[in-house]
């Protein structure tokens, strides 16, 4: 049976049909065809789907699609200003935090909303935001540089 | 800041291909659509070892939505391999291992996919099962490969079964030297299977085109791996398949198809496309991967060490036993690594170690990331602090005592060149805390509970396969390489455009590295091995010359001058010294159409020329140390690193932040191989932790920062004396942490991975909980 | 799969009536939306997120009401559950990850029954009730009597849990929740361990002690014999051993892909052990002698 999900990504509103097993990320991925959300474990273990929904970070893939009606949705398409990188973005350049990308906007999500709370992260905000992003490439030393290098941008520290 | 001879090399610029990666452009294998495309899907063997007595592809076919369902039967009768031709990609006869693929379908939808794949009937005949690869060695084992040989090269008298390959390490009469040891400490250590588990899944794509040849578009690490064989396993000549590569989402030798037998899901893939006449793409799961994919094998080392009572080590006996896995894939060449490297880096005189690579129902091992060394280091690097003990001695000033030096051999390496070993265990020593006292280092007060330990390693670097590189300068300037290598993180992106940039003076945002197409890229082996800067670093730099020849030729005329006086800066050909004589570099470039067509420089790495170069000169491999602070919970087992040093010869570092990149991902992982990673199995061969929520990757809260240290002044035989560093930090740390467990509690863990329970264990047996 | 979104709870009881054993509830999803894509996909649906008035946390003079719909970061979150059970909101801080938290329900994960569930021992020992809807009628159930084994409770195929009562621990009362994990809180818990000790007026002496573990038993359970040790007594080196010794044996742990039973026991001991010497401590400020 098909379900017609009118929601909102990015500030703009869609309107597609989804089955009731459809997840989140497969709505975004395979029917709105934003691919910046990343399909990896899909069993909500690894974070590289992960969205803002209402304001809040959440793994789309174990998300149905049917809870996006009403919903406004961030993905990490929606985080540059035209050309201009979002701050987050720009220091995971920076850092050398992108090594092959894969986590990457999972990681860059998570990390605008802890920043977007606070400029100031103590070690166990960073834990608190991004313990459910995994990496398997930079072994997170560069992320954690990239964190700090835009949040001292953020705050105008840098 | 780049060293003063050069313009780029020796600075971190952004990393080509960030851009794209953090606003979350489709670019991965994963993101891939084709029109008309059907989903695919591979039907697995449900024993870990059976006869297939019959297949019934009936009902499946007859599902709407299906358009092909193939077996063993619709595909040629060529087998695959690496070390041996052991393996249909289509199970035929047996199955050996719970992932060996049976059947696959192409369907309309990833549901009619599903539904079909539980309509084949498959009939199988179990046999007997053989997990623990010792116990496959027995004559009483079943035999998992009736029809392949057992190595010609096994002792005599041996008699084992299902042994894939054989390796011997023989130097000098350690028997002897061994009876004439003052100590001598006998220990066995293990480790078990782990998946590489990169975080994008696999995937192929196939379509036939008009012409009838086939494309394949792979997140594959060694296209032309895949091009050889779906090429073979279909019969079809090498033109007309062609191989495009996308950007990989990870891969550390698990990705790595064609150059091991590992999963050969392109070939799978590209039969279904001929076979329903529509693009067919596969996407495989997470779980899926871990159970049918290649992996990094699990060995059980034997090691004997005879030393005099002033620490010279005099005599090392050993055997190891490896475990292939179902099918010879990488087995044997990763094996007889890790039995080179038992032989250990430090000065042996009298050596003999036995390596033995076997088959067991399980998955194929893979080259994933050092293949065989990680394994090897447990066992030396554990085992050199258990003498250090016996010895009275501190682990620092043991080791030092046994570095090879300049002009030294150790296992493997007839002569060394220069050695930065000693450096970097002093560096690393330092940097951890250890205070150097004459020849002692003593090491800092530590709380409660905490130990300190370290470990060294070394990669056999050698001349591999060798790989080529094109240089394009096009008509305006800007500059297009093609090698054979992909990017997943690694060289192609990060070196490599520094080195076309510096020999053509363009700025690196002039250069583009493309992606591999088979069509038109040089071959290469892959992206594997850290040779990626060496290989195509060395290709591209001969290629850049090449081409700037060119253009100096053809400018040398008009600008009156010797091509020789010619040189490039800020894209403008000039004469040295009188930079008011110049041409634009765009208009020698456009000019070439007229002269020589296009300017194309073309490059090599040359195999024989290194491995001349280093029987002349001897080699210069690129050791580590790493050196770390544990605290260990007595009551639960738990290990928390607390300070994680890593200290490393990377001869000279070409993009700086990309090595340490790559060092701080490998130490990661082999942290994880240490601390929480392991594939486990039941009885029968099945696996019971594929997914993520029990086959236990490390998160951000277990990760300590990992503190990278260069030491320099070791070139080695890459491109400006670089030397790859995309394996070499995966090593020591798993040594690191279970001496600095061994510090802190007294226990020696033979055994990995060094969880919770495995270390509660080891002190409980110790009376020490 | 058919799929419904009740609007009230005779709606969605009606639902689960009609459709028996072929329906499915559904809150975050985070569990059900694995099971459809990687087990069975149910013959219908039913999500329950759309019931009105169960998504609140309510205090409610000597206890806290909260709805099962209630999200694990919703309770993290609440400076009312921080301040007054801190046994619950310690568990519902060492949920999965954040991404997790934000949409799994404390509903959800009493629902599941799943004996590593990390919310169910904490209710087991601040001895919530459970508010169930039937279609006969409502049920209360204290949460030690609401689970019955692995994925099985009170609920059953055919009621729906409309709302957690949890009443404030007694003046005087120190609780702790210790997961054991290899990674931390992303982990399953390999074994969890809820314990809260309430001291006399003169702080000398335990009035009341109670142990609830998780992931050790096909349900979450107390450690019953462990608490009538300790009843009483002041709180010694000698009696915290033979407690958590005790509290070892009470427990039934299996061997998985996870750990063995062996070391399961030892955790157990482990973690009654902390527990009870960080609530004496927190309690009466001295150390257990």
């Amino acid at each position: 049976m098909s379900l017609t999900i009118n929601t909102t990504i990015n500030g703009t509103p869609v309107s597609a049909s989804a089955e009731p097993s459809t997840s989140l990320l497969e709505f975004l991925r395979d029917t709105l065809e934003y691919k910046g959300t990343k399909l990896c474990c899909n069993t909500g273990e690894c974070g590289a789907c992960t969205i803002i929904f209402n304001g809040k970070p959440i793994n789309s893939c174990v998300t149905m699609a049917a809870d996006a009606i009403g919903a406004q949705i961030t993905t990490i398409e929606g985080l540059a200003d035209g050309d201009t990188l979002h701050p987050v973005q720009q220091a995971f350049i920076d850092t050398g935090a992108v090594q092959c990308g894969y986590c990457t906007p999972g990681y860059i999500i998570s990390v605008k909303v802890l920043l977007d709370r606070t400029t100031k992260p103590t070690a166990e905000d960073i834990e608190e935001a991004v313990s459910g992003n995994i990496c398997r490439c930079t072994g997170y030393t560069k992320i954690v540089d990239a964190i700090q290098l835009a949040a001292d941008r953020m705050a105008g520290r840098s | 800041m780049a060293k003063a001879e050069y313009t780029v090399l020796g600075t971190s610029p952004a990393r080509m291909g960030g851009v794209e990666r953090v606003i979350g452009k489709g670019i991965y294998g994963i993101d891939l659509a084709l029109k008309d495309e059907l989903h695919g899907g591979i039907l697995r063997s449900q024993y870990a070892h059976a006869k297939i007595v019959s297949i019934d592809t009936s009902e499946a076919r007859k599902l709407p939505g299906v358009h092909a369902v193939v077996t063993a039967v619709d595909a040629p009768d060529v087998r695959y391999g690496r070390t041996y031709i052991d393996r249909y990609m289509l199970a035929k006869n047996k199955v050996r291992y719970m992932g060996d693929p049976v059947a696959a379908v192409a369907a309309d939808s990833p549901a009619i996919v599903k539904q079909a794949l539980k309509k084949i009937k498959v009939v199988y005949e179990p046999l007997p099962v053989v997990i623990d690869q010792e116990e496959a060695m027995k004559p009483e084992a079943p035999t998992l490969h009736d029809d392949m040989p057992l190595p010609k090269n096994l002792p005599e008298g041996v008699k084992v079964k299902n042994v894939c390959s054989y390796t011997v390490v023989h130097v000098g009469d350690p028997d002897k030297a061994m009876a004439e040891a003052d100590v001598v400490v006998d220990e066995v250590y293990e480790t078990k299977m782990i998946h590489p588990q990169y975080l994008e899944p696999r995937i192929a794509a196939a379509q036939v085109e008009p012409d009838g040849r086939i494309t394949v578009w792979a997140n594959a690490q060694a296209p032309f791996g895949v091009r050889t064989d779906v090429a073979r396993l279909l019969g079809v000549p090498l033109n007309r398949v062609r191989v495009l590569s996308t950007e990989l989402g990870g891969g550390f030798g698990g990705k790595a198809s064609g150059i091991t037998s590992g999963a050969a899901i392109e070939p799978i893939c590209a039969l279904l496309a001929v076979k329903a006449t529509r693009p067919v793409m596969i996407v495989l799961d997470k779980a899926e991967e871990t159970i049918s994919t290649t992996i990094r094998s699990g060995a059980k080392m034997y090691i004997k060490t005879g030393v005099k009572k002033d620490g010279t080590i005099v005599a090392r006996t050993g055997k190891v036993v490896y475990d292939a896995g179902a099918y010879s894939g990488f087995g044997a060449m990763a094996g007889a690594r890790c039995t080179n490297m038992l032989g250990g880096w430090y000065l042996m005189p009298n050596c003999h170690i036995d390596g033995y690579v076997v088959y067991t129902n399980k998955q194929v091992c893979g080259p994933v990331r050092g293949p065989g060394g990680p394994q090897a280091a447990f066992a030396v690097e554990s085992h050199m602090d258990s003498l250090a003990a016996k010895l009275g001695m501190d682990p620092v000033e043991f080791r030092l005592k046994n570095t090879p030096k300049a002009g030294d051999k150790i296992v493997g390496v007839p002569k060394l060149r220069d050695v930065s070993l000693d450096e970097t265990i002093t560096t690393a020593a330092e940097k951890i805390g250890f205070k150097q006292v004459g020849a002692q280092f003593i090491a800092p007060a530590l709380g409660k509970n905490q130990g300190i330990g370290i470990a060294t390693g070394s990669w056999i670097e050698s001349a591999g396969p060798g790989g080529g590189a094109v240089v394009k300068v096009n008509e305006d300037g800007s500059v297009t390489v093609h090698i054979g290598k992909i990017d997943m993180g690694t060289a192609p992106r990060f070196g490599i455009p520094l080195i076309a940039a510096e020999e053509l003076g363009v700025p690196v945002s002039d250069v583009t590295v493309v992606n591999v197409d088979t069509d038109a890229s040089p071959w290469d082996a892959g992206t594997v091995g850290s040779r990626a800067i060496i290989v195509s670093g060395t290709a591209t730099k001969l290629a850049a010359i090449d081409a700037r020849n060119q253009l100096f030729k053809m400018a040398a005329s008009q600008l009156e001058a010797s091509p020789d006086d010619l040189e490039i800066k800020d894209k403008q050909i000039r004469v040295k010294g009188t930079p008011s004589k110049s041409v634009a570099l765009a208009t020698i470039a456009t000019n070439a159409h007229n002269v020589i067509g296009e300017v194309i420089g073309r490059g090599y790495c040359d195999n024989l020329a290194m491995m001349a170069e280093e029987k002349a000169h001897g080699n210069s491999p690129p050791f580590t140390t790493h050196a770390c602070i544990v605290e260990v919970s007595p009551d639960t087992g738990n290990v928390k690193i607390l300070k994680y040093v890593a200290v490393h010869d990377v001869g000279f570092p070409i993009h700086p932040v990309a090595v340490e990149g790559q060092i701080e991902g490998a130490t990661a992982m082999s942290i994880g191989q240490a601390l929480c990673e392991q594939v486990v199995f039941d009885n029968n061969g099945r696996t019971m932790n594929p997914s993520f929520v029990d086959y236990l990757m490390p998160t951000i809260n277990m990760m300590p920062r990992i503190e990278t240290t260069l030491v320099h002044g070791y070139p080695g035989a890459g491109p400006y004396g670089a030397k790859g560093a995309g394996e070499i930090a995966c090593v020591p740390p798993m040594a690191a942490i279970a001496n600095a467990i061994y510090n802190a509690t007294g226990v020696r863990i033979h055994k990995l991975p060094l969880s919770p329970e495995n270390v509660l264990r080891g002190l409980k047996a110790a009376g020490k909980a | 799969m058919d799929y419904f979104e009740p609007k009230t709870v005779s709606e969605a009881l009606a639902l689960l009536a009609q459709h028996g054993a072929e329906a499915k509830v559904i809150a975050g999803g985070t569990d059900v939306m694995v099971d459809i894509k990687y087990k069975e996909e149910p013959g219908c649906l039913v999500n329950i997120k759309k019931l009105p008035g169960l998504g609140a946390i309510q205090a409610n003079g000597g206890s806290l009401r909260i709805g099962p719909l209630v999200t694990i970061h919703d309770i993290e979150t609440n400076a009312l559950a921080r301040e007054k059970l801190p046994v619950l909101w310690e568990a519902c801080h060492q949920f999965a990850s954040l991404q997790i938290r934000n949409t799994a329900t404390i509903g959800g994960n009493i629902c599941r029954a799943s004996p590593s569930g990390e919310t169910l021992a904490p209710l087991l020992v601040l001895e919530a009730k459970a508010k169930m809807a039937f279609p006969d009628g409502e049920k209360t159930e204290p949460f030690t009597s609401f689970f019955q084994g692995p994925g099985k409770s009170s609920v059953g195929a055919k009621g729906l849990l409309t709302g957690i009562d949890v009443p404030y621990p007694a003046p005087g009362s120190h609780g702790v929740y210790l997961k054991h994990a290899v990674r931390g809180a992303m982990d399953i818990a390999m074994v969890g361990v809820a314990v809260m000790v309430t001291t006399n007026a003169a702080k000398n002496s335990l009035q009341d002690a109670r142990i609830g573990l998780g992931a050790v038993a096909p349900t979450p359970i107390r450690a019953t014999k462990t608490e009538a040790l300790l009843r009483g007594k002041p709180l010694t080196a000698a009696l915290v051993k033979e407690a958590a010794a005790m509290a070892a044996a009470e427990s039934s742990p299996i061997s998985d892909q996870r750990s063995s039973a062996e070391y399961r026991r030892w955790i157990v001991e482990a973690l009654t052990r902390r527990g009870l010497e960080q609530t004496w401590k927190a309690a009466t400020g001295k150390e257990v002698v």
